[in-house]
């Protein structure tokens, strides 16, 4: 009996020590308001439950819970590109008066470690694929976001506080390119002009 | 006495080596002041465009600070950063002038800008590195105890450029490079006793001083 609860009570404490190695990152940022114009236009963003909470494993030993930083992210990113933005949990919660719905998933998520690249820096790297679909469900575009976010150097930070660093720059930088870039899809520029906003597509 | 008189030669040589030697080159199109009143700011960024190439925070931050004490108001990097999101991301800050006076056409940002009163901003790029070590130190440990002897030195140099824009009139108001080089070294007597040299706060010192210089206040 005794060696029985000296058993249990190793593999007990072997599987706290076990977890206790996985680094469990929890984004957590305010993400800054977009300085931009919003075009007079209407975007739904399906971001279902899944997306909601999202948690990647991008190594066998990382964790990163990165849902509630990209809706976040994302949210303000569109606020900046449209004047009006609905956050919606299913397609068919897109509300009236709506423009173009946008579906984002995430496709890949890539982590890059010191102990691996033998650089002084953490690195992540995100790939958003954007379902693009107007209002009737015309398909316009199946967009790529790359993203890429860095430490400035890994030196006195923990490893979950430097994989959080860098998912948060990764995060900024799929905003910016997002805001620079999306009217500028050949294929969102087109349906613009069909839709008759010529004039605010060639800007 | 001769025992005393040498171990003062040798600290005071050894220090001296330490010492690092600091050249600022400035250019600037006048001799005027750059003129600024009590409530506008001056922001202070670091570049970081390319993948791995990034300039040194600890510069950043020395240099805010060094510039703190002025008749002006400095802007913290992140707090710009943050202000003018998206336009100063590594992906899309502007490196020429002519790409800030495309992203400044935008009227959003234009009153962003004067919204927050910022009206330089000082761009920052370099890098500190070491090299040419010479010597060898040795460390062990026995039953007795542990130490090391010998000696190490190297070399180390900060290289550090400042660029000046005018956000109101869109121009590059002056442009400063820093130089500092020195020689470190660590003695190992029993302890390893480190004379390093302070380059890259020679050169936040040399450089921050110089940008101070350039600010005169105007009546706000």
């Amino acid at each position: 009996m005794i060696l029985l609860r000296r058993t249990i009570s190793l593999l007990l404490l072997a599987v706290a020590l076990l977890s206790g190695c996985v680094a469990n990152v929890h984004v957590d940022e305010q993400f800054p308001s977009v300085v931009a114009a919003p075009r007079d236009m209407g975007a739904a963003l399906v971001m279902d439950r899944e997306f909601q909470n999202l948690q990647v494993e991008p190594t066998e030993n990382t964790n990163i819970q990165l849902g509630t930083a990209q809706v976040e992210l994302l949210t303000k990113a569109f606020q900046g590109l449209f004047s009006r933005v609905a956050v919606v949990d299913s397609r068919a919660k897109v509300p009236p008066g709506t423009d173009l719905v946008i579906t984002p998933s995430v496709l890949q998520v890539q982590l890059s470690t010191p102990s691996e690249s033998y650089l002084n820096v953490y690195e992540v790297w995100i790939k958003y694929r954007l379902a693009i679909e107007a209002a009737d469900g015309t398909a316009v575009d199946d967009w790529f976001l790359p993203a890429y976010g860095k430490t400035p150097d890994s030196t006195l930070l923990s490893r979950s506080r430097a994989v959080e660093t860098a998912t948060i720059v990764a995060l900024r930088d799929a905003g910016a390119k997002l805001i620079l870039d999306f009217y500028r899809i050949p294929a969102v520029n087109g349906w613009m002009r069909e839709q008759g906003h010529l004039q605010e597509a060639s800007q | 006495m001769k025992y005393a008189t040498g171990l003062t030669v040798l600290l005071g040589t050894l220090l001296a080596g330490c010492a690092s030697t600091t050249t600022v080159d400035e250019f600037r199109p006048t001799t005027e002041r750059i003129s600024i009143t009590a409530n506008e700011k001056v922001a202070i960024l670091g570049r970081r465009d390319a993948n791995h190439h990034e300039t040194d925070s600890d510069f950043i931050r020395c240099l805010s600070r060094r510039m703190t004490n002025s008749d002006f108001q400095v802007m913290p990097e992140r707090e710009f950063v943050d202000a003018l999101y998206p336009w100063f991301e590594p992906r899309t800050a502007p490196r020429h002038l002519r790409r800030l006076k495309r992203i400044m056409q935008d009227p959003v940002v234009q009153a962003k800008v004067q919204q927050e009163n910022i009206r330089y901003l000082v761009w920052l790029e370099g890098e500190v590195e070491s090299q040419g070590v010479q010597g060898a130190m040795h460390c062990g440990m026995g039953p007795a105890g542990a130490g090391c002897f010998g000696y190490t030195a190297w070399d180390k140099s900060a290289t550090f450029e400042a660029i000046v824009w005018n956000l109101a009139d869109l121009t590059e108001e002056a442009r400063i490079q820093v130089d500092s080089e020195g020689t470190s070294y660590v003695i190992g007597v029993v302890a390893p006793i480190p004379l390093l040299t302070p380059v890259e706060s020679e050169a936040c010192e040399g450089m921050g001083d110089q940008l101070r210089s350039y600010f005169a206040q105007e009546a706000g």
